[in-house]
């Protein structure tokens, strides 16, 4: 019996030394293409929740307005539960950036009167623990990734350096970008980013409605085409809104002729 | 303001005020885009402003432009094809070039006539900004200035609310009428439940996304509801838009 634990430890040790050298080498050759910045934030929620063992990451970035925005999501759940924080103005990872600072719920039905309004909310969608480290920029927060557990757990301090450096990715794919392209301001890539996930969006409900499908397989779908294809999700949603590829061939998975 | 010629970077002084008069500028009931040209010229430090549209067709046309020399550069780059507008809406990105004779974006290299028209129109810098939502692109505003112009984080910033408001204005503009306060809600255009149900409604009704946002406005309107809650009706499936002939 504790040989075959010890085995299964081991596997399960060396699936973890797997999967952040897979996360490392992604982000990695990422990086040093030509990338754009909502892909690059894709990847790194996808990738944060089997690293860090949780159920759900979603990521908000600051606009030009100064309003934060989900630019990222592993989940239409998530990005739901993150919308209304925002619209609430209520919760974890506000207060993340708002604070500058790591916040964190080890449980959440413990911790209603702290978060009032988004506490429920969340329990409803079904998570019960929370961690939100910032997007920090010298003295400045540009946004927050937050990942969400359904069960009631703290991360270990290694699992925070981990969300931590995550998040810095983050930072470091937005600066990467500012400094390979041809504008350096800072403004113009959040602006740029969120036009993308704007696109995602408006294309995720063509698809949705075309095929009668969920926005969750909408944006799948949307992500296997992109994927398949070598191109960029901003730019094949542009292309499925202004009706340069079927709606219809994107679901069924092939690789259509796009305009 | 500060002087652009101590070498300083140009920014936004007041915040609190930009953000004020451009949030009224776009609640009137009579508001022109015109004006937040305007107050970009007030407020950005610019000489000049213009607008300029471009139809899903592709068709060009400058709707707005300060002054006589804003209007030759807005004209010049429709006559060749080129330059920083045509650029910004093509690419879907803000083109800054804030000293033309200096330039530092590799970009100018795409538009020697319009270096050589600029040069004679006495433009030292030049800004575009593309009108967009998403997947929607209706033109670009464009800012100009006789000197050059080092600008910050908080300008651009500036200049992309801007924007934002004039893309706004513009589409109400050339399809509502009857606006009220309520229909230049820049906070509620860039929901997400907004962008999604624009997508699904351009399908329902078979059209574009930018006729498919101003029909989910033009129902939030009529209705005396929230853009953003006839939009959450439609993602859930309790709305459907039904085209008339059907």
């Amino acid at each position: 019996m504790s040989d075959n634990g010890e085995a299964v430890e081991g596997a399960a040790v060396r699936s973890r030394e797997q999967a952040l050298a897979e996360t490392f080498v992604l982000l990695a050759d990422t990086l040093v293409d030509d990338y754009d910045v909502v892909d690059l934030l894709d990847q790194l929620v996808v990738a944060s929740i089997e690293l860090l063992g949780v159920a759900a990451a979603g990521l908000l970035l600051k606009d030009h307005r100064g309003n934060l925005a989900v630019i990222a999501s592993s989940s239409e759940e998530m990005r739901l539960l993150e919308i209304f924080q925002l619209q609430n103005d209520e919760g974890p990872c506000l207060d993340c950036v708002r604070l500058a600072t790591s916040v964190s719920s080890g449980d959440l039905a413990e911790d209603a009167a702290r978060w009032p309004t988004f506490v429920p909310a969340a329990l409803e969608a079904g998570f019960r623990s929370v961690v939100a480290v910032p997007l920090r920029l010298r003295d400045m927060t540009i946004g927050g990734l937050n990942l969400f557990s359904d069960l009631p757990q703290e991360l270990s301090p290694d699992g925070q350096r981990l969300a931590q450096a995550m998040a810095d990715v983050a930072t470091i794919g937005i600066l990467q970008q500012r400094a390979s392209y041809r504008s350096s301001m800072l403004a113009e890539h959040l602006q740029h980013a969120l036009n993308s996930r704007i696109a995602i969006e408006q294309a995720k409900g063509v698809l949705a409605e075309r095929n009668s499908i969920g926005m969750e397989a909408a944006f799948n779908a949307l992500r296997r085409l992109a994927r398949n294809n070598n191109r960029k999700l901003a730019e094949v949603a542009v292309a499925v809104v202004r009706n340069e590829i079927d709606p219809l061939v994107v679901v069924a998975g092939e690789s259509p002729n796009s305009e | 303001m500060r002087s652009p010629a101590s070498g300083d970077q140009v920014a936004v002084d007041d915040q609190d005020r930009w953000d004020r008069l451009l949030a009224e500028s776009a609640s009137g009931r009579d508001f022109h885009p015109e004006e937040i040209c305007r107050l970009c010229i007030e407020m950005l430090g610019v000489s000049g402003a213009g607008i300029s549209m471009v139809t899903p067709a592709g068709t060009r046309s400058v709707v707005f432009s300060s002054d006589d020399t804003s209007a030759r550069i807005e004209d010049l780059q429709f006559t060749i094809g080129e330059g920083p507008c045509v650029d910004a809406v093509t690419f879907g990105r803000s083109v800054l070039v804030g000293d033309l004779d200096n330039p530092d974006d590799v970009l100018v290299e795409r538009w020697p006539q319009f270096m050589e028209g600029a040069r004679l129109a006495d433009v030292r810098a030049v800004f575009s900004f593309p009108l967009r939502i998403g997947a929607i692109s209706i033109g670009a505003l464009d800012l100009y200035s006789n000197q050059p112009l080092d600008v910050s984080e908080n300008w651009v910033s500036s200049a992309l609310m801007a924007a934002d408001a004039v893309a706004l204005a513009l589409l109400l503009d050339t399809h509502l009428e009857g606006r009220s306060v309520d229909d230049f809600d820049v906070q509620s255009t860039f929901q997400v439940q907004v962008h999604q149900a624009t997508g699904m409604v351009q399908v329902q009704l078979d059209m574009s996304a930018e006729d498919a946002l101003l029909t989910l406005r033009a129902r939030a309107f009529s209705s005396g509801r929230p853009l953003t809650e006839i939009s959450s009706d439609v993602v859930s499936r309790r709305l459907r838009f039904a085209k008339e002939d059907e």
